[in-house]
Protein backbone atom coordinates (compact mmCIF):
# COMPACT_ATOMS: atom_id res chain seq x y z
CA UNK A 1 0.00 0.00 0.00
CA UNK A 2 1.62 3.23 -0.65
CA UNK A 3 1.59 5.81 2.17
CA UNK A 4 -0.02 9.71 1.59
CA UNK A 5 1.34 12.06 0.05
CA UNK A 6 3.53 13.96 2.59
CA UNK A 7 1.61 17.09 2.11
CA UNK A 8 -1.43 14.72 3.82
CA UNK A 9 0.48 13.63 6.09
CA UNK A 10 1.81 17.04 6.91
CA UNK A 11 -1.84 18.75 6.85
CA UNK A 12 -3.68 16.10 8.51
CA UNK A 13 -0.90 16.17 11.23
CA UNK A 14 -1.87 20.08 11.84
CA UNK A 15 -5.43 19.35 11.67
CA UNK A 16 -5.56 16.51 14.32
CA UNK A 17 -2.99 18.96 16.46
CA UNK A 18 -4.95 21.86 15.85
CA UNK A 19 -8.42 20.78 17.31
CA UNK A 20 -6.66 18.53 20.04
CA UNK A 21 -5.09 21.69 21.42
CA UNK A 22 -8.10 23.94 20.59
CA UNK A 23 -10.70 21.71 22.32
CA UNK A 24 -7.98 21.10 25.53
CA UNK A 25 -6.64 24.75 26.15
CA UNK A 26 -6.45 26.68 23.19
CA UNK A 27 -4.49 29.07 24.70
CA UNK A 28 -1.55 26.55 23.82
CA UNK A 29 -2.35 27.20 19.88
CA UNK A 30 0.18 30.48 20.43
CA UNK A 31 2.43 28.01 18.44
CA UNK A 32 0.58 27.67 15.79
CA UNK A 33 1.09 31.81 14.36
CA UNK A 34 3.92 33.77 13.95
CA UNK A 35 3.11 38.08 13.51
CA UNK A 36 2.56 37.36 9.72
CA UNK A 37 -0.73 35.21 10.63
CA UNK A 38 -4.06 36.09 9.33
CA UNK A 39 -7.44 34.98 10.75
CA UNK A 40 -10.78 35.15 9.81
CA UNK A 41 -13.17 34.81 11.96
CA UNK A 42 -16.66 34.43 11.29
CA UNK A 43 -15.87 37.41 8.57
CA UNK A 44 -13.82 39.51 11.05
CA UNK A 45 -10.03 39.80 10.45
CA UNK A 46 -7.50 39.39 12.80
CA UNK A 47 -3.71 40.36 12.35
CA UNK A 48 -0.51 38.41 13.37
CA UNK A 49 0.26 36.33 16.74
CA UNK A 50 -1.21 38.86 19.64
CA UNK A 51 -4.67 39.40 17.95
CA UNK A 52 -5.52 36.11 16.98
CA UNK A 53 -4.19 34.87 20.56
CA UNK A 54 -6.41 37.26 21.98
CA UNK A 55 -9.71 36.68 19.76
CA UNK A 56 -9.18 32.78 20.25
CA UNK A 57 -8.63 32.67 23.59
CA UNK A 58 -11.36 35.75 24.42
CA UNK A 59 -14.12 33.22 22.37
CA UNK A 60 -17.19 32.93 24.52
CA UNK A 61 -17.34 29.26 25.77
CA UNK A 62 -15.74 27.04 28.52
CA UNK A 63 -15.71 23.81 26.84
CA UNK A 64 -15.62 22.81 23.08
CA UNK A 65 -15.47 20.24 21.03
CA UNK A 66 -14.66 19.67 17.25
CA UNK A 67 -15.30 16.44 15.41
CA UNK A 68 -13.97 16.91 12.02
CA UNK A 69 -16.39 15.07 9.10
CA UNK A 70 -13.91 15.55 6.24
CA UNK A 71 -10.61 17.14 4.90
CA UNK A 72 -8.81 17.83 1.55
CA UNK A 73 -4.71 18.45 1.53
CA UNK A 74 -2.88 19.87 -1.22
CA UNK A 75 0.78 21.12 -2.14
CA UNK A 76 0.86 25.09 -3.09
CA UNK A 77 3.24 26.17 -5.82
CA UNK A 78 5.15 28.23 -3.03
CA UNK A 79 5.60 24.71 -1.06
CA UNK A 80 2.83 25.61 1.12
CA UNK A 81 0.33 23.24 2.15
CA UNK A 82 -3.28 24.03 1.83
CA UNK A 83 -6.07 22.43 4.10
CA UNK A 84 -9.97 22.81 3.81
CA UNK A 85 -11.90 20.90 7.07
CA UNK A 86 -15.57 20.16 7.95
CA UNK A 87 -16.95 18.94 10.83
CA UNK A 88 -19.45 19.73 13.86
CA UNK A 89 -18.76 21.39 17.12
CA UNK A 90 -20.29 21.53 20.51
CA UNK A 91 -19.63 24.59 22.49
CA UNK A 92 -20.84 24.13 26.15
CA UNK A 93 -24.48 22.99 26.24
CA UNK A 94 -25.11 24.44 22.86
CA UNK A 95 -26.56 22.56 20.13
CA UNK A 96 -23.87 21.00 17.73
CA UNK A 97 -23.32 22.95 14.50
CA UNK A 98 -21.63 22.72 11.07
CA UNK A 99 -18.26 24.54 10.73
CA UNK A 100 -16.19 25.01 7.91
CA UNK A 101 -12.59 25.75 8.24
CA UNK A 102 -9.16 26.87 5.95
CA UNK A 103 -5.64 26.69 6.84
CA UNK A 104 -2.91 27.70 4.55
CA UNK A 105 0.87 25.76 6.35
CA UNK A 106 3.85 26.97 5.91
CA UNK A 107 7.34 25.56 7.32
CA UNK A 108 9.61 28.09 9.49
CA UNK A 109 12.65 27.35 10.10
CA UNK A 110 11.35 23.81 10.62
CA UNK A 111 8.16 23.91 11.73
CA UNK A 112 5.08 24.09 9.90
CA UNK A 113 3.26 27.45 10.70
CA UNK A 114 -0.21 28.56 10.08
CA UNK A 115 -0.12 32.03 7.94
CA UNK A 116 -3.72 31.96 7.02
CA UNK A 117 -6.28 30.43 8.83
CA UNK A 118 -10.32 31.20 8.04
CA UNK A 119 -12.89 29.45 9.83
CA UNK A 120 -16.99 29.84 9.61
CA UNK A 121 -19.61 28.42 10.89
CA UNK A 122 -21.67 26.20 8.64
CA UNK A 123 -24.56 27.90 7.06
CA UNK A 124 -26.97 25.70 4.58
CA UNK A 125 -27.92 22.15 5.09
CA UNK A 126 -26.93 19.60 2.50
CA UNK A 127 -30.56 18.68 0.53
CA UNK A 128 -32.53 21.03 2.40
CA UNK B 1 -14.96 55.62 3.77
CA UNK B 2 -12.28 53.17 2.80
CA UNK B 3 -11.60 51.02 0.16
CA UNK B 4 -11.49 47.22 0.50
CA UNK B 5 -7.92 45.93 0.74
CA UNK B 6 -6.89 45.24 -2.70
CA UNK B 7 -6.55 41.08 -1.93
CA UNK B 8 -10.45 41.60 -1.04
CA UNK B 9 -10.94 42.61 -4.37
CA UNK B 10 -9.37 40.67 -6.05
CA UNK B 11 -10.89 37.44 -4.47
CA UNK B 12 -14.37 39.09 -4.56
CA UNK B 13 -13.67 39.61 -8.62
CA UNK B 14 -12.44 36.22 -8.93
CA UNK B 15 -15.22 34.35 -7.12
CA UNK B 16 -17.65 36.17 -9.67
CA UNK B 17 -15.96 35.46 -12.69
CA UNK B 18 -15.39 31.75 -11.56
CA UNK B 19 -19.08 31.22 -10.53
CA UNK B 20 -20.25 32.92 -13.60
CA UNK B 21 -18.12 30.72 -15.84
CA UNK B 22 -19.14 27.76 -13.85
CA UNK B 23 -23.05 28.50 -14.40
CA UNK B 24 -22.62 29.40 -18.32
CA UNK B 25 -20.18 27.44 -19.80
CA UNK B 26 -17.76 25.61 -17.48
CA UNK B 27 -15.63 24.45 -20.43
CA UNK B 28 -14.06 27.79 -20.44
CA UNK B 29 -12.68 27.55 -17.08
CA UNK B 30 -9.61 26.30 -18.46
CA UNK B 31 -8.20 29.87 -18.64
CA UNK B 32 -8.35 29.82 -15.12
CA UNK B 33 -6.09 26.85 -14.30
CA UNK B 34 -2.53 26.39 -14.85
CA UNK B 35 -0.52 22.82 -15.40
CA UNK B 36 0.88 23.44 -11.25
CA UNK B 37 -3.10 23.53 -10.37
CA UNK B 38 -4.72 21.21 -8.05
CA UNK B 39 -8.37 20.54 -7.64
CA UNK B 40 -9.91 18.39 -4.94
CA UNK B 41 -13.57 17.95 -5.65
CA UNK B 42 -15.70 16.19 -3.35
CA UNK B 43 -12.28 14.14 -2.15
CA UNK B 44 -11.29 13.33 -4.95
CA UNK B 45 -7.68 14.47 -6.14
CA UNK B 46 -6.97 16.04 -9.93
CA UNK B 47 -3.72 18.06 -10.93
CA UNK B 48 -3.28 20.46 -13.44
CA UNK B 49 -5.18 21.83 -16.12
CA UNK B 50 -5.88 19.21 -18.39
CA UNK B 51 -7.32 16.92 -15.78
CA UNK B 52 -9.27 19.80 -13.79
CA UNK B 53 -11.09 20.99 -16.80
CA UNK B 54 -11.94 17.26 -17.81
CA UNK B 55 -13.13 16.62 -14.41
CA UNK B 56 -15.35 20.17 -14.38
CA UNK B 57 -16.83 19.44 -18.16
CA UNK B 58 -17.97 16.22 -17.23
CA UNK B 59 -19.91 16.91 -14.04
CA UNK B 60 -23.05 14.62 -14.18
CA UNK B 61 -25.85 18.00 -14.70
CA UNK B 62 -26.96 20.12 -17.89
CA UNK B 63 -27.40 23.71 -15.59
CA UNK B 64 -26.21 24.72 -12.63
CA UNK B 65 -26.40 28.23 -10.94
CA UNK B 66 -24.32 28.99 -7.82
CA UNK B 67 -25.30 31.78 -5.03
CA UNK B 68 -22.59 32.82 -2.50
CA UNK B 69 -23.43 33.47 0.61
CA UNK B 70 -20.17 34.34 1.96
CA UNK B 71 -16.91 35.12 0.84
CA UNK B 72 -13.53 35.78 2.93
CA UNK B 73 -9.88 36.72 1.68
CA UNK B 74 -6.54 36.37 2.91
CA UNK B 75 -3.52 37.95 1.49
CA UNK B 76 -0.66 34.83 1.94
CA UNK B 77 2.93 35.48 2.76
CA UNK B 78 4.12 34.43 -0.98
CA UNK B 79 1.50 37.12 -2.24
CA UNK B 80 -1.18 35.04 -3.14
CA UNK B 81 -4.69 34.93 -2.28
CA UNK B 82 -6.60 32.58 -0.45
CA UNK B 83 -10.48 32.70 -0.71
CA UNK B 84 -12.81 30.13 1.16
CA UNK B 85 -16.47 30.58 -0.07
CA UNK B 86 -19.75 29.33 1.48
CA UNK B 87 -22.94 29.10 -0.84
CA UNK B 88 -25.54 27.21 -2.35
CA UNK B 89 -26.41 25.72 -5.79
CA UNK B 90 -28.98 24.20 -7.79
CA UNK B 91 -28.35 21.35 -9.89
CA UNK B 92 -30.36 20.64 -13.21
CA UNK B 93 -34.21 19.65 -11.04
CA UNK B 94 -32.06 18.58 -8.13
CA UNK B 95 -32.73 19.87 -4.74
CA UNK B 96 -30.81 23.29 -3.46
CA UNK B 97 -27.54 22.09 -1.77
CA UNK B 98 -25.15 23.98 0.11
CA UNK B 99 -20.94 23.93 -0.77
CA UNK B 100 -17.85 25.11 0.48
CA UNK B 101 -14.87 25.93 -1.92
CA UNK B 102 -11.32 27.53 -1.06
CA UNK B 103 -8.96 28.91 -3.20
CA UNK B 104 -5.40 30.03 -3.59
CA UNK B 105 -5.14 32.58 -6.60
CA UNK B 106 -1.52 33.36 -7.84
CA UNK B 107 -0.53 36.19 -10.06
CA UNK B 108 1.71 35.32 -13.00
CA UNK B 109 2.51 37.02 -15.69
CA UNK B 110 -0.11 39.89 -14.72
CA UNK B 111 -3.33 37.59 -14.25
CA UNK B 112 -4.43 36.10 -11.47
CA UNK B 113 -4.45 31.96 -11.91
CA UNK B 114 -6.18 29.47 -9.47
CA UNK B 115 -3.25 27.03 -8.55
CA UNK B 116 -5.88 25.26 -5.95
CA UNK B 117 -8.95 24.54 -5.59
CA UNK B 118 -10.63 22.20 -3.15
CA UNK B 119 -14.90 21.90 -3.29
CA UNK B 120 -16.90 20.28 -0.97
CA UNK B 121 -20.77 19.86 -0.80
CA UNK B 122 -22.25 20.87 2.70
CA UNK B 123 -23.14 17.77 5.27
CA UNK B 124 -23.52 19.74 7.86
CA UNK B 125 -26.66 21.93 8.65
CA UNK B 126 -26.29 24.85 11.29
CA UNK B 127 -28.20 24.50 13.90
Amino acid sequence: MASKPVWEQIGAGFVQHYYQQFDSDRTKLADLYTDASCLTWEGVGFQGHKAIMEKITSLPFQSIQHSITAQDHQPTPDSCVMSMVMGQLKADTDQVMGFQQTFLLKNVDNKWICTNDMFRLALHNFGA
Amino acid sequence: MGEKPIWEQIGSSFVQHYYQLFDTDRTQLGAIYIDASCLTWEGQQFQGKVAIVEKLSTLPFLKIAHSITAQDHQPTPDSCIMSMVVGQLKADEDPIMGFHQSFILKNINDAWVCTNDMFRLALHNFG
